[in-house]
This record gives C-alpha cells, structure tokens and sequence, in this order.
C-alpha cells in the first residue's frame, strides 16, 4: 500500500480503478452512462474477465447488481451521483434491506470541481441524501493513490454485508 | 392480453410446480406473487420479494448472468414490469437463454389490493417483442404454459410468456418466515455460491469452501 502523500506505481488513476477490480476478482459491472464513465466502460468491456451490463437506468441497475451478487458473483456498480439519488426505494427495499454487498464507483457530480454548471443542484444534496438514506460512503482523496480507496471500499460493502459508494472526482474516473 | 375469462394465478403455478427443472432458480415479485408461490412450491432455490416493486426482473436477470447453467424463472406483473420497462429492453439486450420471464397480466395492482393500471390492455408480448426478447408471446391457458415450458430452448435469448390472469387481491399468508437476510443465505447456499472469507482471516476474496 503507498503511504499517503506518495504517487501510486501507476499516477493513471482510472487504469488503476481497473486493475483493482481485475486483482480483487469483480466478475462484473453493471452501469449506466456518465460522461467521466465513458471511456473506463469501454475498458471494461474489453476484458475477458469482467462482464459489463449497460442498464437503462439507476435502480434497475442496483438490482441486476444484487441478482449477479446473489448468484456469486463479485459486483461494481458505475453510475453518476444522479443515479444515487433517484435509486433510493430500491436501496432501501431491496440491497440494504437483503444486506447485498456491493461497490458502488460513482461520478461525484456537481462539486465545485466540477465545469458543468448544472450538476451542481445534484451535488449540493448528495451527501445530506446518502446519510438521510443510510448509504455507507466516502469521498475518494485525489492526494492518494486510488487503488488501495477502491480495495477498502469493497472489503467495507462485503465486511459489513452492505452497499459502498466511493464519491469520485474526473481525474479519478474519466479515461 | 387481458381476456373476459382468465385462468388464477395458482393454475399457472400448478403448471410451473410440475414442469420445473430440478436445478433450476426461481425470483417472485412482491405480494402474491411471493406468497402464494412459496404455499404452493417453497424450497431454498427460491428467491422471494416482499417489496421494491419492479426490480425482480432485473434481479432475475442478474442472478441468470451469474448463473449461466441453471434456468433461472422469474414472475413478475404487469404493474411491475411497468414501473421499470427498460428492463426488458435490457433482458433483450444481454439476452440471457436461461432466463423465463413469467409476466402475470391481471390488469391490477393486485399487491396494493386491486388499483388499475395506467393502461390494462397493452399488448405486453408485443412490447417485449420490440424491447428485443423476439419470442414473447401471449399465453391464456394453464396448458398453454405447460406446452410453452416444455418447449425447448433455443438458447437465443430470454423467453417471455404473458399469462393472462384473473387478479388474486386477497392477501395469500405465506406458510414461513419471510426474513430477507435469511431468505438471500439460504438460496446462496443452495447454489453453494462462494463465500467471503473476511481478511483478517486472510482472505477478503469470494472463496469456494
């Protein structure tokens, strides 16, 4: 594991978002589109070893993430901060209420990080919504190599048999 | 399509009882779909909802990406399936051959006792024709089911058969415990899924025993 403060063996941090999920053994990745998602989604669906599903939308993509998970299968969810918000009945109904284990990867927009102005309304209630919803998360540091973020927020979704999201900014996650 | 004279939902499931593969998954959506499913056929490689209306379907297709041997069956309503349509067009495109979707058409709201539907009569084999499961088809008798799932597979892609059903809106009480967490253990050991090995016990990987 790099200390904090030091750069990573490999400063590409959505090419070590990948080789994570490949290391740790995530057989699949259900997502839904983002613009900072694109690109990493393209990676995916280049490897042999990770299936990539294209869902229609937010919730219905948690649940196919709970059927993989519930037949064996390690799973990452990529989806933007909107989807959090508009997945909430089934987060609560369905994966928190079964105790599905999931890693959530989320494009964290509408920060001030963000260029985009109209993300900012989703971003400026995101996180009072995650706690009013009782969603373990936490904000990736840019100041850290991404990897070692990634393998504890999935040893924390299986560990405490719940959904994580990790928070993501653009360099993290954008291609 | 909803037809003046349509068989109950328990005939449809006497068939499904009776024509089940031995090995293979079944997921139930909310209500009667659950209750009455679990009356008549528990066992462990059953699947049960007991809310999040709408997500069966795409749990079922999940469970059939990550269990490509197994048939996996899935009963969902009509409501249901149009609170979330973009899960057919999802099924349509992984098009996962082990997956039977069972979509009961009663034309309710049977689970919230009976409400109508936004539109009753939509031809549903047609729309999950377009969202790309080419063999949707209606189905209005119990021996129409049995024919169709006696039918082999042609391993394409989902199968889906809209049962025309009378609405059940009285609540079936379920013959045991519908605790959640207990429910996703024993249909996860059933399948002898992998378990996580905690890493302080030197793991934190999904692990075969």
């Amino acid at each position: 594991m790099v200390a904090p403060g030091q750069q990573s063996a490999n400063p590409h941090r959505p090419s070590e978002i990948l080789d994570t999920l490949k290391r740790l053994g995530f057989g699949v990745a259900i997502a839904v589109p983002d613009s900072w998602l694109g690109e990493i989604l393209v990676r995916i669906e280049q490897e042999p070893a990770i299936k990539l599903v294209r869902a229609t939308h937010e919730e219905e993509a948690l649940a196919i993430a709970c059927g993989t998970r519930l037949g064996g299968l390690r799973t990452a969810m990529f989806v933007q901060n909107a989807g959090l918000l508009s997945m909430g009945a089934g987060m609560v109904s369905l994966a928190q209420r079964y105790q599905f284990p999931l890693l959530m990867l989320v494009s964290y927009r509408g920060t001030i990080e963000d260029p985009v102005f109209y993300h900012a309304p989703k971003g400026r209630v995101t996180e009072p919504v995650l706690k009013g919803i009782g969603l373990a998360y936490a904000l990736a540091d840019r100041n850290r190599p991404i990897g070692p973020q990634v393998e504890r927020a999935a040893t924390y979704a299986e560990e405490a048999s719940c959904p994580f999201a990790l928070l993501l900014s653009q360099e993290d996650v954008q291609w | 399509m909803v037809k003046a004279i349509r068989p109950g939902r328990a005939d449809y499931y006497q068939v499904l009882a009776d024509t089940l593969p031995q090995h293979a998954l079944v997921v139930t959506a909310l209500g009667n779909a659950s209750y009455l499913w679990a009356a008549m056929h528990h066992r462990p490689e059953n699947f049960y909802f007991e809310d999040a209306m709408g997500l069966a379907l795409p749990l079922a297709l999940g469970l059939a990406i990550a269990q490509p041997a197994r048939p996996v069956v899935v009963v969902e309503g009509d409501g249901a399936v149009l609170m979330h349509m973009g899960a057919l067009v999802t099924v349509g495109a992984v098009a996962p051959g082990n997956l039977t979707v069972l979509l009961i058409q009663n034309g309710v709201h049977a689970a919230s006792g009976g409400q109508a539907l936004t539109n009753a009569k939509l031809d549903l084999a047609a729309l999950a024709r377009a969202a790309g499961i080419a063999g949707a088809q209606n189905v209005t008798t119990p021996e129409a089911l049995a024919a169709a799932m006696g039918a082999p597979s042609d391993g394409a892609g989902a199968r889906c058969l809209v049962l025309s059903t009378n609405p059940d809106p009285e609540v079936v009480r379920p013959p045991i415990a519908f605790d959640p967490v207990l429910t996703k253990h024993r249909f996860m050991s059933a399948i002898g899924a992998p378990r996580y090995v905690p890493t302080m016990f030197g793991g934190g990987r999904l692990q075969h025993d």
